[in-house]
């Protein structure tokens, strides 16, 4: 409470009312700079020259401070002149501190007690901004140019390698290290060509990582923060694309519609981008997807999916297990009757199974099954318990189509 | 009023507030008055003359007032903004008691009077190629938050001078921004906070009908038909007789709704409000249509896009599908229908690529959503339907 006292205290006793108002002003979170200014460019400041304004910032948070000096560096965006993928003085300390990972140490020296650093191999880690912390240093950050190479390394060398195992190592790994690379994106503003460039990749890595790694333990693998990051990458891609000409866009577009097929905000953003766009073969398939999901019509859902390619089919996986609810549900009710018999190889050529998984899907949500049959009724069908499917075990639809594509070529998306 | 000078209009409001007259108070602060055409009190540092006569902080206040008419008159509308929201931060440094019951409702309402200002800065920093769009619109957002939060935990004054009188203004204002930057999540915690103030019934009915009209849109968007539809016929019920234009806003979100709940409108309420997009749409839907119905979609897509009601129309698919089968059914004069029939009737309406798989499909949706009382029999290929009202009312199976 002092600090707050501090400045306006010193000059009009009337304006001890008004410090009663303003810790509604500190405790949201949502203060702008604008905001700050209007408060405190109060009338005696300007009128007597004092600079109370300073002082009183400086007695204030440390995140609102570093705004403040951020707005008066805003002349000046950082630039990198790190020409290797990690900044040396980094490398030294990780190497120093036992700290590298093991894709990063020199071949030869992974049992030694510190192992050496591999200067080819070493890329630039993730770290949260802190307090006190310049994350700006020329020194530290790379071009964009040395980004790029950065992610095609992550890309070939270790997401690609058909020999470093597991591979949920080799996600966290990737995954880390692109983050870095957004990071230093970020704060060197970097825009056009080379952000969409670097963006692409990520989304598609993501993309491909949500459906290979579906099924991981938690521990191993966390669906939800993939899922963070795969939207706010992709956010920040399609914003590039409002500016400038970009090859791919059709794809991306059509990519985040599958990811996220019923999203009215996601549907919508779609429905507002140019007529050209939108009439592009691969979007129209995506909306046609979007569509029939819409209208709840999983028979044709289904049948167009077989239509998606390899990394397509990836964006849409995680929203078949509804889509089979759905299916299941809807003749649950159009064909409960006591005389029902409904050809069980059939409904697996509709679900895109075969028959013992849709066996097992039906017994999972109450779908009684007689021999070659399938009975439905209205009454019986209940919603599988949480937990008892297994996404991954009906990957089939989806498999399939990576026949003898490269994890590189997909991530690259030269398919 | 055009044609005062500086030193009469100061002497004005001086006399204002001295005499608690706080709605003239407001009126010469607002850009809706004409004063603020007078050349003669468009300053750009008026601060001197405003100290002369006025005191803290309305010294302040009125000099902002007077730098944005100045802006505005020179068609910079980010800087007028700025000085908007200057004008709009003094009532808050002012307790309640003495000053308190001049600024419980109206500057703070006129100062936000113009949300066109805020949109209009926006598209001149667009134009300029600075800054994203909505940068202007989240930041004013974040300032009627401000303003929103002192009004809502105003609890010291009485009723009569309570802030909370501003609550549903700041909040109307704030749904305009939070549509417009396509962010209605936020608006959910506002909602929650009318919802549970004992002053909801008593604010003024303009600002009621504005506020049911935004809550409406959104319960559409979260697909809540039946509660959107109150709150959109609500508004348009109350809404004045003289605002044609808001009246055709709140239909075309009202429209939608109801023909989702199986209302069709009838074509002279269509053309009173120009609304005649519609017309092929529900003439399509009526008669189960479906090839008239995605023409007349795809003809005033631009249209329905720009309100953001295409999608809500694509859902009328259902509707068309449950219409043009229950003339298969009159046709058939049968209770046993062979699924062929409506896969014809959907041939003949050029759906592309539709096999029996899908009309199975179709047909056991439109009977679980309750449009059609009957089960389909595989076996047989006919959907075998109820004898005693077979195809009910869509207002009751909604």
């Amino acid at each position: 409470m002092n600090m707050l006292l501090q400045g306006p205290l010193v000059l009009r006793p009337l304006y001890l009312f008004n410090v009663m108002h303003l810790p509604l002003f500190f405790l949201s979170d949502s203060i702008s700079r604008l905001d700050q200014k209007c408060l405190f460019n109060s009338s005696h400041s300007r009128r007597r020259g004092q600079p109370v304004e300073r002082d009183f910032r400086q007695h204030h948070n440390q995140g609102v401070w570093r705004e403040v000096q951020e707005e008066r560096r805003q002349e000046s965006i950082p630039r990198g002149v790190c020409l290797s993928m990690c900044p040396i003085r980094e490398l030294q300390d990780r190497e120093a501190q036992n700290l590298l990972h093991r894709f990063e140490v020199l071949s030869g020296t992974e049992r030694e007690r510190w192992p050496r650093a591999d200067p080819s191999g070493v890329v630039k880690e993730y770290a949260r901004p802190a307090a006190g912390k310049d994350s700006t240093r020329p020194s530290d950050l790379r071009p964009p140019a040395v980004l790029l190479k950065t992610v095609f390394y992550l890309v070939d060398n270790i997401a690609a390698s058909p020999t470093l195992r597991p591979w949920t190592e080799v996600y966290d790994f990737v995954f880390d290290r692109l983050r870095s690379v957004r990071q230093d994106m970020i704060i060197q503003r970097v825009s056009g060509a080379d952000c969409v460039a670097v963006l692409e990749r990520t989304v598609r890595f993501l993309i491909y990582a949500s459906y290979r790694l579906c099924g991981e333990p938690l521990r191993l693998y966390d669906p939800r923060i993939n899922d963070t990051h795969l939207q706010e990458s992709l956010s920040w891609l399609l914003e590039c694309y409002t500016s400038g000409k970009h090859p791919n866009q059709e794809e991306f577009q059509a990519l985040g519609l599958l990811y996220n097929l019923g999203s009215s905000r996601a549907t919508q953003h779609t429905m507002e981008l140019p007529e050209r766009i939108r009439s592009s073969p691969v979007m129209h398939l995506a909306l046609s997807v979007s569509r029939a999901f819409m209208e709840r019509n999983p028979v044709r859902l289904l049948r167009l999916a077989h239509s998606l390619d390899f990394l397509q089919s990836c964006a849409l996986h995680r929203h078949l297990e509804t889509c089979r609810r759905d299916l299941l549900l809807i003749y649950s009710h159009g064909h409960s009757s006591k005389n029902c018999r409904f050809p069980l190889h059939k409904l697996a050529h509709i679900l895109a199974l075969d028959v013992p998984l849709t066996n097992q899907l039906c017994q999972a949500h109450g779908v009684e099954v007689r021999g070659d049959y399938v009975v439905f009724s209205k009454t019986s069908f209940t919603e599988p318990e949480a937990g008892k499917l297994q996404c991954a075990h009906f990957h089939d639809l989806v498999d399939r189509k990576q026949r003898d594509l490269t994890v590189g070529s997909i991530i690259h998306g030269c398919t | 009023m055009a044609h005062i000078t500086i030193n009469q209009y100061l002497q004005q409001v001086y006399e204002a507030i001295d005499n608690h007259e706080g709605s003239f108070c407001a009126e010469l602060l607002s850009f809706k008055h004409p004063h603020v055409a007078n050349p003669r009190l468009q300053l750009a540092s008026p601060e001197e003359k405003c100290q002369q006569v006025l005191e803290v902080p309305y010294d302040e206040m009125v000099a902002a007032h007077l730098r944005c008419t100045y802006a505005v008159s020179n068609h910079d509308f980010v800087e007028a903004y700025k000085c908007q929201t200057l004008v709009v931060q003094y009532p808050f440094g002012i307790s309640g008691d003495y000053f308190g019951y001049i600024f419980s409702s109206l500057p703070i309402p006129e100062g936000f009077d113009d949300c066109r200002m805020i949109f209009q800065a926006e598209q001149q920093l667009l134009r300029k190629g600075k800054g994203k769009l909505g940068d202007m619109l989240e930041k004013a957002a974040e300032q009627l938050m401000g303003c929103f939060r002192v009004c809502a935990s105003d609890n010291r004054a009485g009723i009569d001078d309570s802030k909370k009188w501003g609550m549903l203004f700041l909040i109307n204002q704030l749904f305009k921004i939070y549509f417009k930057i396509n962010k209605l999540h936020l608006c959910k915690p506002l909602i929650r906070a009318i919802d549970s103030s004992n002053l909801k019934d008593d604010y003024s009915m303009a600002q009621r009908v504005t506020y049911k009209y935004y809550v409406g849109r959104k319960a559409m968007f979260d697909s809540d038909y039946k509660p959107a539809e109150e709150y959109l016929s609500f508004s348009f019920q109350h809404c004045h007789r003289s605002s044609q234009r808001n009246k055709r806003m709140i239909l075309i979100y009202l429209l939608p709704v109801k023909m989702l709940l199986g209302h069709m409108p009838n074509h002279q309420l269509l053309r009173k409000y120009d609304l005649m997009q519609f017309a092929d749409v529900t003439k399509a839907v009526s008669e189960g249509n479906l090839l008239l119905l995605n023409e007349a979609l795809a003809k005033h897509e631009t249209f329905f896009i720009r309100c953001g009601i295409f999608l809500i129309l694509e859902k009328l698919k259902i509707i068309t599908y449950r219409n043009l089968f229950k003339k298969v059914y009159q046709l058939l004069k049968t209770h046993q229908l062979p699924l062929d029939a409506f896969l014809v009737a959907l041939k003949m309406m050029q759906v592309e690529e539709v096999d029996i798989d899908e009309v199975q499909c179709i047909l056991a949706n439109l009977i679980c959503e309750g449009h059609i009382k009957g089960y389909i029999s595989h076996q047989h290929q006919k959907l075998v339907v109820s004898k005693a009202n077979p195809f009910p009312l869509l207002s009751s199976s909604s």
